[in-house]
């Protein structure tokens, strides 16, 4: 007990610090990334010209093929052409929001796609106008699709969150880098545990919020079925 | 009453889906859009509601241009009901039903007794089934809910896109049977789209032929048995015409004039047939019964009997002979 109790009094503030700005910069990130990829995606489920949707999907895809580091590297030198700061949370923030954008996006489109046509088609022929077909048809069924591109996003940026401490954002990956330079592997703990905990618990809560999130009625497909 | 006024659909692909077509379905009548896949018998359904919107002509629904109506207030006018699941599967039975009620913002109270009516109509318990998800339901079920959420805001116009398409033939009569019961009390204006040149006869007052796009003959089921217009009309109907030509000749047009003298149905025992089954049903009666005669009821009082003899010579008549008196 004394050894935990000795780790933590000498790195519990730095860990709560840590954790703290690790959880600000993946909320920030996330609701950024959510409010742009939420309605670009409803909106190229609703473009007649196909190349928008694979110009506007292959961009997504080539910043998420770039390594997270490369990017992290390549938005600094961006920002230093145009003498903005290369260094803090705006340029961390930047590359954790790219990085974000694609599996909301994706699964966004996806999700909306895969709703019957026909069903959209009697919400249509019933008389409901587009933004009653929106959201109490096509957004509803597609949730679930949608949801679990949000907890892709959130786990990786929880990941990805790790290297900001590099260009000075703060958060757990300030104690990886200090532990790794100097080899205290009791920083670098630090700095690992709490980052892989905070992935697996978030994990968790979105997959238990997906699953509440999922119309009753669908889904449950060998639910009882019944005589005529 | 819809009529079409010299209708054209042409797509972008130039596809010409519809071709100059006039045709009128009359207050209260069921006309059925026969024909094969690619005949336009949909694309001339979708253009009611504003689905599509026609290349040209005009199509009035009671009198009224539809172009010059508001597409959402039209379409909320009439019922509509397609074949595949079409039910919003996240949604309980009672809020599919009153999906129309509800975008024409009736009041809850209203909304809920008239889910309950419509339910008790298509033979459904209200209490078990209201809150029941579609895929907590059979097949049949769903259609007579797709049905049910068709007449919710007692539209005076239907549109049916095969309707009990998606069904096992048995289940498919049945649902057939009880709608053209229900139909006989509610008195609708209904288009039916069907391939079906059987579930035609059997729905239809009247049925438009339609072929690539153009109208073929459009008469009432017997008719276009007995009478095709032209050669299309002849071979698409080709090797049904006999079963066609017993399933549309009633068993009231056996009876003739001379035993109509009703009395009550409670003197009858034993099976009875009922006015409106075609001669299929009569034969099918006469064989699983072994009985020499029937009676027939109309509308819960017997109007007289059919014996055996009758409808071998119905059927001689289809043949074209005349029986052998001996």
């Amino acid at each position: 007990m004394s050894a935990v109790g000795a780790f933590w009094d000498k790195l519990g503030p730095e860990i709560l610090q840590g954790t703290l700005q690790h959880l600000q910069l993946t909320f920030f990130a996330l609701t950024v990334a959510v409010s742009i990829a939420l309605p670009v995606g409803i909106l190229l489920t609703r473009l007649p010209w196909k190349g928008a949707v694979s110009l506007v999907m292959g961009a997504a895809s080539v910043v998420q093929t770039v390594p997270s580091l490369a990017l992290m590297a390549f938005i600094v030198l961006l920002f230093s052409l145009v003498s903005l700061p290369t260094i803090g949370t705006v340029p961390a923030l930047v590359a954790l929001v790219l990085y974000a954008l694609l599996p909301i996006l994706r699964n966004t489109f996806t999700g909306i796609r895969q709703v019957d046509p026909s069903v959209i088609e009697v919400a249509k022929g019933m008389g409901m106008r587009w933004y009653q077909v929106l959201f109490s048809v096509e957004l509803p069924l597609s949730l679930p699709v949608i949801m679990a591109g949000i907890r892709i996003s959130t786990v990786w940026t929880i990941g990805v969150a790790t290297l900001c401490g590099l260009i000075g954002a703060g958060g757990l990956g300030d104690l990886i880098i200090k532990g790794l330079r100097s080899f205290h592997m009791d920083y670098v703990m630090a700095g690992t545990v709490p980052a892989a905990a905070m992935a697996i618990l978030f994990d968790f809560i979105l997959g238990r919020i997906e699953n509440w999130l999922t119309p009753e009625g669908i889904g449950k497909e060998e639910a009882n079925n019944v005589e005529v | 009453m819809i009529s079409f006024d010299s209708v054209w659909k042409l797509f972008p692909n130039g596809v010409t889906a519809v071709q100059d077509l006039s045709l009128e379905v009359k207050e209260g009548e069921t006309l059925v859009l026969l024909g094969t896949s690619g005949s336009g018998k949909t694309t001339t359904m979708k253009m009611v509601n504003r689905l599509l919107d026609p290349t040209r002509g005009r199509i009035s629904v009671n009198g009224k241009d539809i172009m010059q109506q508001n597409r959402i207030q039209l379409r909320r006018n009439i019922g509509y009901a397609i074949q595949h699941i079409g039910l919003f599967p996240h949604m309980t039975v009672e809020e599919n039903i009153a999906v129309v009620p509800t975008l024409l913002s009736w009041t809850q109270d209203k909304i809920q007794a008239r889910v309950r009516e419509l339910l008790q109509i298509v033979g459904l318990s209200p209490d078990e089934f209201k809150h029941r998800y579609p895929n907590q339901l059979s097949g049949g079920q769903r259609q007579r809910i797709g049905v049910a959420r068709a007449l919710a805001a007692d539209p005076p116009v239907i549109l049916m896109d095969e309707p009990f398409g998606a069904l096992d033939p048995i289940t498919r009569e049945q649902l057939q049977d009880e709608f053209l019961e229900l139909e006989s009390e509610i008195e609708k204006t209904i288009l039916f789209v069907t391939h079906d040149v059987f579930e035609a006869a059997k729905m239809g007052n009247r049925i438009a032929l339609l072929d690539q796009g153009q109208l073929q003959q459009v008469a009432a089921p017997a008719e276009l048995v007995n009478e095709p217009a032209n050669a299309f009309v002849d071979q698409f109907l080709g090797q049904h015409r006999f079963q066609l030509s017993l399933l549309t000749r009633t068993v009231l047009s056996l009876l003739g004039e001379s035993s109509q003298e009703p009395y009550p149905a409670e003197q009858e025992r034993g099976p009875v047939l009922a006015a409106r089954d075609s001669l299929i049903d009569a034969l099918d009666l006469f064989k699983t019964t072994h009985q020499k005669t029937l009676a027939v009821r109309r509308r819960g009082e017997i109007v007289g009997h059919v014996h055996r003899s009758q409808l071998v010579q119905a059927i001689h008549e289809f043949l074209g002979e005349e029986e052998d008196p001996s």
